[in-house]
């Protein structure tokens, strides 16, 4: 039994009182309060509002290589050269003019424009040094391993560098000239103190940004952690009011409002509402019924420089035998992925460089399946499959030509196959891929494959594939390839069928590799061309990979405040568009 | 055992779960499949590149040379950097930390207030048709799915009425126009009212069935039946003598569902992306983030651990029945 | 064990039990979930179109509301939502059943081991199964489930169970510790009985009944657990269950758009665990008579 003794007050009446007559009007004053200040629309056309999907990883350069860390800071360190946005070329950016190529000296003389950072100092090639001295330093990812074919790098004068190659090479301009230039003064110090400590890289990409120096548009101005980031004008940008790449420069913006939302869903509400100008990031095609009916709102579409395959291991049976892949190839019905999966916004793909990059994508290379109906294409793949040896209990096709459920479809060893597993990314993280597997699955047993599509995280995915090369077949993709097809010899040569290595399927052509190797030397475009052709005529023949879909870029701009955006390969979000664009009078 | 020595063997005690926690932690961290670089799909990262960063991160030191540092490391409050933002851990965590506190506190305090008060009056007027609807709604409460209902709140109150902000924390436009304090909390806590909401219904439940079924077993005991005999008022009876007894065990029980609460809370944060340190270990956790994920895991098993901690202590020093 | 005084204890706490209107509408609730479930081993039968995972229809590409072909509508591929929940309600029922029976199975023999040692050893588990019970299963399955990939539906039955066992443990032990001083139990001592033979042949049939009224709680738990696991992504991406459809309608970003998507799973979850809990609490005023209505027996 208990005693009844006092607790401390906690519970007592006057609590419930205040509880009830202050508490819950001030709850509601506070809910019509926030409504009022949501409700006020402004109309002030200085500030350019755009939506990211998610936090930016860091605004430190050599740290934030997410997509939307690099959206922000391309408006602030630029690179020597850069595309046109129409015509994919290199063209001058923070250089004033082409390069002066010697090739007997193996040297490439650069003037520099006379640009300024962002403080108003002067952008000169010490800038240029010092970057360039980083990268080496550091051995910063992704740069390092493509300037390393520098063998000195001079500065006769202020406004002029020189840089010596050890050999020749194909991806100087496209590759080596496109990264960001750093200012000296900003990072010179940084770096210095890093160099002591043991891990100077980590120190160096855990350096907190605050007021990044930059040659491009805009600034940082402020940046509140998981909300938002403000940026403002450059006033010492070295573009505004020129004419470069067709474009008059301004930016005519004095402000860029980046707001953080969490799900797509809330940013396109938000841009609904008119809370934002524009989402960056790439739309379903389910919401574009909706926003299409919004007067409001401008839907842009644009191809995309990205590969989404299906890939093979070739270390192992099945898909050990071309055979087979050439069959797998010739089922897969691309058209149901372009008009189901992407409901018809895409192209399809035929060769591992996209159509959109047209002037290494090699149209002529072999195609499976194309033009043929789900019978012709069963059939198609049954006589290939026949005629290499395989055999079935029940066959697919009938004597009489007319399909048929088929079952255990034997080796040319007389083996029954045994299952394989295609992985995708799940659902959730990629609708598209998850779903094409799904159907590949089905397209693969008509054929008498005992196919089995298997979604899996994405870490575990790239582990087993990537990392230990445990597995039989995937769907992957790349959603921004790199414009200059060096990325080939990467995904193909022998040399990278390692573990962790890029090279995936485990595909070893000695041909291939002397072709991958020979085009990196070779400046002269057209020859690489053609060499860059006879790869891919290669790849498509064998189907390490065999490509998919590409789907389009699809984004949503409000058209009531700001025009002009620039639409080029990957999208309208880029800095042209953020150069260019003017509020509406 | 005397008291003070009870409470130095609770503490011996939190601290040694503590510590096999940390341990557990570390060797489930090291020893899976996967690491942070395999998420970098870029091809120009080549092999040695990844080899650098795994280096630089200090992945490659022998397991065992990793968790000394590591015990060192976090007993001098160095939780290391995050992968994925570069900075300190410490300095991300203490950045959110104050928005989860923000919305549990509230919610917890709000829903216990209502709950001990409504399920005082559901026992007390047990079998009435009050207390059914009461009850079957505190149950409905309970069992009600956390994301589906906060989705379910976003879209009708958020989205269809307009009532209040789909998520976040703040709005951009406002307090980038340099709009003054007081505006700057009028619309944090505008955006605080629906994960408010949600957490305090799902909590609601919980705290009122509690509160009910204690009342019920108190107002059996004989005191009880004592003070009637008194002849003291019914409103008396139940407010002074067995509501407050009765509300004992529901304050203990806190600590208890503290479990439920923070799974609550974590589902919560991620709807509405409210910054606060469940989301963050939602995130961290998908990206392989070890350092980041690690410390908010941590932060939450010290919360949990120390809270019963406290309520174990309050409950053996207010019932003297408790022997030590 | 299965004599006429245990079936007529059993009969009379089945009138008691379908007296009780939470009991009531907790078999009701119950009965219809099983006939789902149940009934989702045959609607893919009807046609391919109607296979949760895999089954598009052709004519349909985007989410479309109730209509004759789709009685719930369809997702954002063109796949049946009610096939869907259907399926649901099996792993529903699947994931929470066995999550409980396994959670049953360790916190009854923790709880009776316990019990009947004492001791130290006694107070070593209490100490764990108080530990275990404080942890978020959540939080913890989270980290797990990202750091060792993929969770097929087995191992995420499996840790639920090993989070959820202490609550079953702690009440089988109180059950034992009551029921090892009676006298049928020092009989068997004296006469030479080996202490597994005690536990295994005497304590526990009688505690078995109250093992059971545990498991409708933990059936919740699991059912809830697994749910929150599926919606964050970390479900098992083979399953379509409830949590795994309102993950790929909040995804798909079709949630203001879609409330016949939205609304049916979440509904569903609801219900089941509340139908689960009702049974539970209506169980327990069965073998508590304290907590009966007054004027019943």
């Amino acid at each position: 039994m208990h005693q009844n003794r006092t607790i401390p007050k906690k519970i007592s009446r006057r609590w419930y009182n205040i509880f009830f007559t202050r508490l819950l009007p001030a709850v509601f004053l506070i809910v019509i309060t926030g409504m009022a200040i949501s409700c006020q629309k402004s109309q002030d056309t200085t500030f350019l509002k755009i939506g990211l999907p998610e936090e930016p990883r860091s605004l430190n350069i050599w740290l934030g290589t997410d997509i939307n860390s690099r959206n922000i800071l391309s408006q602030i360190y630029q690179p020597l050269f850069l595309r046109h946005p129409k015509t994919l070329e290199i063209i001058p950016w923070l250089a004033k003019e082409e390069p002066v190529f010697d090739e007997a000296a193996l040297t490439y003389t650069i003037h520099l424009r006379k640009a300024k950072w962002s403080d108003g100092s002067d952008f000169t090639s010490e800038d240029v040094l010092f970057t360039k001295q980083l990268f080496f330093d550091f051995k910063i990812p992704r740069y390092y391993s493509k300037w390393k074919i520098i063998e000195k790098l001079e500065a006769p004068d202020a406004h002029t560098v020189v840089f010596h190659l050890k050999e020749p090479s194909a991806i100087f301009m496209s590759r080596v000239m496109t990264a960001p230039m750093v200012s000296k003064k900003e990072w010179g110090p940084v770096a210095k103190n890093a160099l002591t400590k043991e891990k100077p890289l980590r120190i160096l990409q855990d350096f907190q940004v605050e007021k990044p120096l930059g040659t491009g548009p805009f600034i940082l101005h402020e940046y509140e952690k998981g909300a938002y980031i403000h940026m403002t004008k450059n006033p010492y940008f070295f573009g505004e009011g020129k004419n470069i790449a067709g474009f008059d420069l301004g930016p005519y913006v004095d402000n860029l409002l980046f707001n953080i939302y969490g799900t797509t869903d809330v940013a396109i509400l938000a841009l609904k509402k008119g809370d934002i100008d524009y989402y960056w990031w790439d739309i379903q095609p389910g919401y574009i019924q909706d926003l299409e009916e919004n007067a409001d709102i401008d839907l842009h579409f644009n191809k995309k420089s990205a590969l989404y395959y299906l890939g093979f291991n070739l270390r192992r049976p099945p898909f050990d035998d071309k055979i087979l892949r050439q069959a797998v190839a010739t089922v897969v019905d691309k058209q149901f992925i372009l008009n189901r999966i992407l409901q018809d916004y895409g192209t399809p793909m035929d060769s591992i460089i996209p159509s959109g990059n047209h002037f290494w994508h090699n149209p002529d290379v072999r195609k499976y399946g194309a033009g043929m109906d789900e019978k012709q294409r069963i059939t198609a793949a049954r006589d290939m499959l026949k005629s290499a040896g395989y055999s079935w209990k029940v066959p697919p096709v009938k004597d009489d030509g007319t399909l048929t459920t088929p079952s255990d479809i034997l080796l040319p060893s007389g083996e029954k196959m045994e299952k394989f597993v295609i992985l995708t990314p799940p659902a959730d993280y990629d609708p598209k891929r998850a779903f094409a597997g799904t159907m590949i699955q089905e397209w693969l047993r008509k054929l008498g494959l005992p196919a089995f599509a298997r979604p899996m995280s994405f870490n575990s995915l790239l582990e087993t594939v990537k990392g230990n090369h445990d597995f039989d077949a995937f769907v992957l993709g790349y959603g921004k390839l790199n414009l200059d097809p060096d990325y080939l010899g990467a995904f193909f040569s022998s040399d990278n069928d390692r573990p962790n290595g890029w090279n995936m399927s485990g595909y070893t052509n000695e041909a291939f590799d002397t072709l991958a190797a020979e085009q990196r030397l070779v400046v002269d475009v057209e020859k690489r061309r053609q060499m860059i052709y006879k790869m891919q005529e290669m790849l498509l023949e064998d189907v390490p990979y065999y490509p998919l879909y590409n789907p389009h870029i699809i984004e949503a701009t409000v058209n009531k405040r700001f025009e002009g955006w620039v639409e080029k390969v990957n999208g309208i979000g880029n800095i042209w568009s953020l150069c260019v664009v003017k509020p509406i009078k | 055992m005397k008291k003070s020595s009870y409470i130095l063997v609770k503490l011996v005690e939190v601290a040694f779960i503590f510590f096999v926690i940390l341990t557990v932690l570390f060797f489930l961290f090291r020893l899976s499949p996967g690491d942070p670089i395999s998420k970098m799909v870029d091809p120009m990262l080549t092999p040695e590149d990844m080899a650098h960063l795994i280096e630089q991160m200090g992945l490659d030191r022998p397991l065992w040379e990793q968790y000394i540092i590591y015990v060192k490391n976090f007993f001098t409050g160095n939780f290391g950097f995050s992968f994925h933002y570069g900075e300190q851990v410490s300095t991300i965590i203490l950045d959110k930390l104050k928005w989860t506190i923000l919305l549990f506190t509230t919610s917890t305090v709000l829903a216990a207030f209502v709950g001990v008060f409504l399920g005082k009056i559901a026992a007390w007027r047990k079998g009435s048709s009050l207390d059914n609807v009461m009850s079957i709604s505190a149950l409905v409460c309970y069992t009600l799915f956390i994301p589906w209902f906060a989705l379910l709140l976003l879209w009708i109150l958020g989205f269809k009425l307009g009532l209040f902000p789909l998520g976040g924390v703040l709005t951009p436009s406002l307090w980038v126009g340099n709009a003054s304090l007081f505006i700057r909390i009028l619309d944090v806590l505008h955006h605080l009212m629906l994960p408010l909401l949600t957490l305090f219904i799902i909590n609601l439940g919980s705290y009122l069935l509690l509160m009910r079924s204690s009342m019920l077993s108190v107002l059996r005991e004989d005191y009880i039946i004592t003070a009637r005999a008194k002849g003291l008022s019914e409103k008396v009876i139940r407010n002074k003598h067995a509501a407050q007894n009765a509300a004992l065990p529901v304050i203990t029980s806190v600590g208890l569902s503290l479990a439920f609460s923070i799974n609550g809370g974590a589902l919560t944060e991620q709807i509405f992306t409210w910054p606060g340190i469940g989301k963050e270990l939602i995130f961290a956790v998908s990206n392989n983030d070890y350092p980041l994920a690690q410390a908010c895991f941590l932060l939450i098993a010290l919360v949990v651990l120390v809270a019963n901690l406290i309520v174990d202590l309050l409950y053996a020093w207010l019932d003297p029945r408790i022997t030590y | 064990m299965l004599n006429k005084y245990s079936l007529q204890r059993f009969y009379k706490g089945w009138q008691i039990f379908i007296k009780n209107p939470l009991g009531k509408t907790g078999v009701i609730i119950l009965v219809v979930f099983m006939f789902m479930a149940i009934a989702s081993f045959f609607v893919p039968l009807i046609g391919p179109m109607y296979d949760p995972m895999t089954g598009i229809d052709p004519d349909i590409r985007v989410s479309t509301g109730p209509s004759l072909t789709h009685w719930l509508g369809t997702d954002n591929v063109g796949r049946d939502l009610l096939a869907q929940l259907l399926e649901g309600a099996k792993v529903a029922f699947i994931v929470g059943l066995s999550a409980a029976f396994f959670s049953i199975v360790i916190g009854t023999l923790v709880g009776m081991v316990a019990g009947y040692t004492g001791g130290l050893f006694d107070a070593f588990l209490m100490r764990t199964a108080d530990i275990i019970m404080v942890l978020p299963s959540l939080v913890i399955l989270l980290i797990l489930a990202s750091l060792f990939g993929q969770f097929n539906i087995w191992i995420i039955v499996f840790i639920i169970a090993i989070m959820r066992w202490p609550a079953v443990s702690r009440v089988i032990r109180s059950q034992t510790l009551s029921l090892k001083h009676r006298p049928f139990i020092e009989a068997s001592r004296v006469a030479g009985a080996s202490h597994l033979r005690i536990i295994f042949r005497h304590i526990m049939p009688n505690v078995l009944p109250l093992a059971f009224l545990y498991m409708t709680f933990r059936v919740t738990a699991a059912i809830l657990v697994e749910a929150a696991l599926s919606f964050l992504g970390f479900g098992d991406p083979s399953q379509v269950s409830w949590g795994m459809m309102l993950q790929w309608v909040w995804k798909s970003g079709h949630m203001f758009q879609a409330p016949y998507w939205l609304i049916p799973p979440g509904v569903c979850i609801s219900l089941l665990t509340l139908a689960f809990y009702m049974l539970g609490r209506a169980m327990d005023e069965v073998l508590d008579p304290r907590l009966r209505k007054e004027g019943q027996s």
